[in-house]
């Protein structure tokens, strides 16, 4: 078994954010919409390079799948790189998560405030 | 419609930086895809902008990362390890060269940093300097097989300053076309910039009448309908009409049902039959095209040449065979009709060189040795900095070529160092030339756009991305052979033992430093004087005597069609009706109408005949003719010199009367009084008497002559060309809506051609010399900042490199003045070697701008010393500063340095 991979912080919204709208759409998850979901649910920009080099990092790391897709025409002929989760992604999200999970253990009065 | 497709040269750049096929296709996608979201809501110049600021930044993340596989390496401020010279010495592959390049640079990331502007700065006016060349000089049009296309013209002697295109007559073009072999296809046209009425906004449109084979000529065919067919060239055949793609977008949202619809041109009904595709204007920016269909009796005209001729060259033949055919052709004309064509004389062009402009070729001449000389100084600049560097690094290529690496390994390896700052140079200085290329664009106002043939083409393309690579490639080779050279040619032993700060450079190479800088500021003062003197002479043109008051003047600029206006009795009235109306405006003080407004356009010219005066037909008697409604010289205030100005008893049945300019009466009646004295403008005209005189006024300001006038009460000879001047308290712009109101109520259908403050006019009529001057102001703005960075950055290298020396001196004693003193004074006499060898080359680049621009520019000693004192100032100060910080440092500190 591959060790999980350490993914960063930005890396980490990215992967969630790739599940968030392959979830919603199976197998449709391309930079676009993903770009737009996390600006929604983080209320920040995000660079295009940044996405692209996490996807690809990712991608590297073994955390995500990418496929092309067929070339459209309002896509000037050119076509969609979808990614999904690979289970090895999930893994390092769970890890992320359950050392988020630790380490804020004890500050939840501190943490759940409103 | 099309789809909404991005910049193409931002895609290309985009394409050109992402290295893996499907991530280029999967970013691309992205962006188009948002794009014409982005188009939708923002329209196409926001949605343009917009995929410029998105694909930038990303091109540079993929371009970055296409030549560093592995992420940037870690800037560390250490020399090689020996373990990274043999791994150099011993590796092969150019990745590895490409490797260490880069290893280099981060390591001194403010000098690289400096190189790379530097060079972009230098790259981007050149890419600009290049762009305009390209676009208005060198290939203005391009369309397919330009070069097979040539203009005709002819020409009946005399005195013409210019190159006049529209000047075949009917009659001899139709010889022409039955006996011309060697050129297919001739085609005619004439002038014809109709009044488009009839609908809400009337405007004058700019237009042609063309011979039927016009398009087949130009080789383009319409976008909807249909050209026109041989049988809409007859007389009395229905009136049809030809859009070009942007007037069809403009008056009908580019409905295709316009083809078939009917327009007013001239108070004529034309039906449109069809509509051109994007960008076909020719010539100058066409938006109709109407069948040239005359009558018998004008086809046989062989006097009244106004029609232009392109014609395309047979297969085989070349302009020089056209050329000896027409001239051949010209001269049995000229045996065979006597009376009218005894002086013609043909003139065969290629169409380039026949509808470009001639004053283009001055202008990007003295544009391009500045940009040249631009980039010198940023050649100068980086050269010295990597000399610098060079020395600095003395102790590393010493080791190497002990440790077994080649001298031509270094060079090669100073040479790679040399490409990747280039390569960054020039990525920055595509995005600095994308944008400096829109803005010289968009400085250009619409009115002079029209006759800018290429202005379509200055854009960021292919050819100008190509040109500033290999410029940017030159440069390199340029900038690094010097230290290079020095490099492989280093002494291994010494610089290895001499360890790292002791010594400064061997006083050969100080020599070739201060030498670059030198060269520096005399490039610097040549550009300075140059973009002065140009400065100067705009100034000249805009705010200089004119004879008459520009402020607070408004100036509506009309032309009656010839049609309802033939009968002069009716323009009288127009012209009435009008000032009428506009003087009642309150703020309005004095309103007139002038035939041919000042630095607006130019009066006719007649020959004078005096009474009692013999005629010599050897001395030239040209004199302008204008017609003016009596308030005009109150209106401009121009000067009554004698007599009385025009009044409203000089009507169309009074006695003909003149009012001349002063030159005139100088010229003419020296010494005597020019009152009462009659003339005529033709040889068996009427007479006019002279009641007054004027002062002089400057009609042009190009050649800056003030031309005798011969001023006509508009009621004895009214005009179809009219322009409205009107006085105002305040500013003039406020009236404006009057005005056009006063002309919509004396003519509904009439369109105001120009309606403009006088200033806005001179504004105008000066904008080609001004934008000219802008932008070699520019560029010698540039020149200053690179020549103050080199000058500061070589004093505190030099500076740094004696912290040694400077905390001995200190140390023994030596004041701090003193210390100034030893740094300084090496900028003073670098700035003043550069002074005066720039002195020389401004004078001569003084004299060549001088015979280019037609006396324009005139040398001015103030100017010159202004220059120098400033320059001078700045190069000194740019020295100071590094030699007060040496001198600050505290003395054991330094020598304890090392």
């Amino acid at each position: 078994m591959k060790p999980t991979p350490y993914v960063g912080e930005f890396e980490y919204s990215v992967l969630l954010a790739v599940l968030h709208v392959d979830s919603a759409e199976a197998g449709e998850a391309y930079a676009v919409p993903v770009r737009a979901v996390l600006e929604d649910r983080t209320g920040r920009p995000v660079a295009r390079g940044a996405l692209y080099t996490a996807l690809e990092r990712l991608e590297a790391k073994g955390c995500l799948r990418s496929r092309m897709g067929d070339p459209t025409a309002e896509r000037g002929g050119k076509a969609r790189r979808y990614f999904t989760v690979t289970p090895l992604g999930v893994r390092a999200l769970k890890a992320m998560h359950a050392s988020l999970a630790s380490l804020s253990k004890g500050l939840e009065a501190l943490l759940e405030q409103p | 419609m099309t789809p909404a497709t991005p910049p193409a040269v931002a895609e290309r750049l985009l394409r050109l930086s992402v290295r893996d096929a499907e991530w280029r296709d999967a970013v691309l996608g992205d962006l188009r895809e948002e794009y014409a979201g982005m188009f939708q809501a923002r329209g196409s110049a926001g949605a343009r902008r917009w995929y410029w600021r998105q694909s930038l930044p990303l091109a540079a993340r993929f371009a970055v990362s296409r030549v560093l596989p592995a992420a940037a390496p870690p800037r560390r401020r250490t020399t090689f390890s020996v373990a990274s010279v043999e791994a150099a010495s011993l590796g092969t592959g150019w990745q590895q060269e490409f490797r260490h390049a880069w290893r280099a640079l981060w390591q001194r990331p403010g000098l690289s940093a400096v190189i790379v502007v530097t060079l972009a700065l230098a790259l981007t006016a050149n890419a600009v300097i290049f762009n305009l060349a390209d676009a208005l000089y060198l290939r203005p049009f391009r369309f397919d097989q330009v070069d097979r296309l040539i203009l005709v013209a002819s020409d009946i002697g005399g005195d013409k300053p210019y190159f006049d295109r529209e000047s075949v007559t009917p009659a001899d073009f139709l010889d022409w076309t039955r006996m011309v072999a060697t050129t297919r296809e001739l085609t005619a046209l004439a002038w014809w910039d109709p009044n488009y009425s009839g609908v809400d906004r009337p405007e004058q449109v700019h237009g042609f009448h063309v011979s039927p084979g016009f398009f087949d000529l130009m080789r383009v065919q319409p976008l909807l309908g249909r050209a026109f067919t041989p049988d809409e060239g007859r007389f009395e055949a229905n009136h049809t009409v030809v859009l070009s793609h942007a007037f069809w977008l403009r008056r009908f949202n580019a409905d295709p049902a316009a083809v078939g619809r009917t327009l007013r041109l001239d108070g004529v009904p034309h039906e449109v039959v069809g509509v051109m595709p994007p960008r076909f204007a020719v010539p100058y920016g066409s938006e109709v095209w109407a069948p040239l269909a005359y009558d018998e009796a004008t086809w046989a005209d062989r006097r009244r040449g106004n029609l232009m001729v392109f014609g395309r060259l047979a297969d085989g033949q070349t302009l020089a065979t056209a050329r000896d055919e027409i001239a051949g052709i010209v001269a049995r004309q000229a045996a065979e009709f006597p009376d009218t064509n005894r002086d013609r004389k043909s003139n065969v062009v290629s169409f380039s060189r026949g509808l470009g402009d001639d004053a283009v070729g001055p202008f990007v001449a003295i544009w391009q040795a500045a940009a040249g000389l631009l980039l010198l100084i940023a050649c100068a600049n980086i050269a010295n900095l990597l000399l610098a560097r060079g020395t600095e690094r003395q102790p590393e290529f010493a080791i190497r070529l002990a440790l077994g690496a080649g001298r031509g390994r270094l060079f090669l390896q100073l040479l790679i160092e040399g490409l990747c700052l280039a390569s960054l140079g020039i990525t920055v200085g595509f995005g600095l030339a994308a944008v400096a290329i829109d803005y010289s664009r968009n400085f250009l106002p619409a009115t002079v756009v029209r006759f800018v043939p290429g202005y379509e083409f200055i854009r960021l393309d292919l050819a100008t991305m190509t040109a500033m690579a290999a410029i940017g490639a030159l440069a390199t080779v340029v900038f690094s052979l010097v230290p290079a050279l020095q490099a492989s040619r280093a002494a291994a032993g010494g610089a290895m033992l001499s360890g790292t700060r002791a010594a400064t450079a061997p006083p050969g190479r100080q020599w070739l430093r201060s030498l670059l800088a030198g060269a520096q500021v005399a490039l610097t003062l040549a550009l300075l004087v140059a973009s002065a003197l140009i400065v100067g002479a705009v100034n000249r043109a805009t705010n200089g005597a004119m004879g008459f008051d520009k402020r607070n003047l408004i100036t509506a600029h009309l032309t009656l069609p010839n049609g309802p206006y033939a009968d002069q009795q009716r323009r009288r009235a127009f012209a009435a009706t009008l000032l009428e109306r506009v003087r009642g405006v309150p703020s309005v003080t004095e309103v007139a109408v002038i035939s041919a407004l000042p630095y607006a356009s130019l009066a006719p010219s007649r020959t004078l005949y005096l009474d009692g005066q013999s005629v010599d037909d050897a001395v030239p008697r040209t004199v302008d003719l204008q017609r003016a409604t009596p308030g005009y010289f109150a209106a401009l205030r121009i000067p009554l010199v004698a007599g009385r100005g025009l009044s409203d008893g000089d009507g169309p049945d009074a006695p003909r009367v003149a009012v001349v300019s002063q030159r005139l009466a100088e010229d003419y009646w020296p010494g005597q009084d020019p009152l009462g004295q009659r003339l005529r403008l033709e040889k068996d005209g009427e007479w006019l008497v002279v009641v007054g005189v004027v002062g002089d006024v400057l009609q042009d300001w190009f050649t800056g002559r003030r031309l005798p006038t011969v001023y006509r009460p508009l009621a004895q000879d009214a005009t179809l060309s009219m322009t409205f001047v009107a006085r105002t308290e305040g500013n003039p712009t406020l009236v404006a809506d009057a005005v056009r109101r006063a002309v919509a109520a004396a003519d509904a259908d009439q369109p105001i051609e120009s309606l403009a403050t006088m200033e806005q006019v001179i504004a105008a009529k000066v904008t080609g010399i001004d934008y000219f001057a802008k932008v070699i102001t520019v560029m010698s703005g540039v020149a200053l900042l690179l020549a103050v960075m080199g000058m500061y950055s070589l004093m505190s290298y030099l500076s740094s490199r004696r912290t040694r020396e400077i905390g001995l001196r200190v140390a023994l004693g030596a004041t701090r003045p003193q210390v100034i003193w030893l740094t300084a004074s090496r900028a003073g006499r670098i700035t003043a070697g550069g002074v005066v060898a720039g002195l020389a080359l401004a004078a001569t680049l003084g004299r060549v701008m001088q015979s280019a621009l037609f006396g324009l520019v005139t040398p001015d000693p103030w100017v010159l010393s202004a220059a120098v004192l400033a320059l001078a100032a700045v190069t000194l100060a740019a020295g100071f500063v590094p030699a007060r910080k040496a001198a600050r440092q505290d003395p054991w500190a330094a020598l304890r340095s090392e």
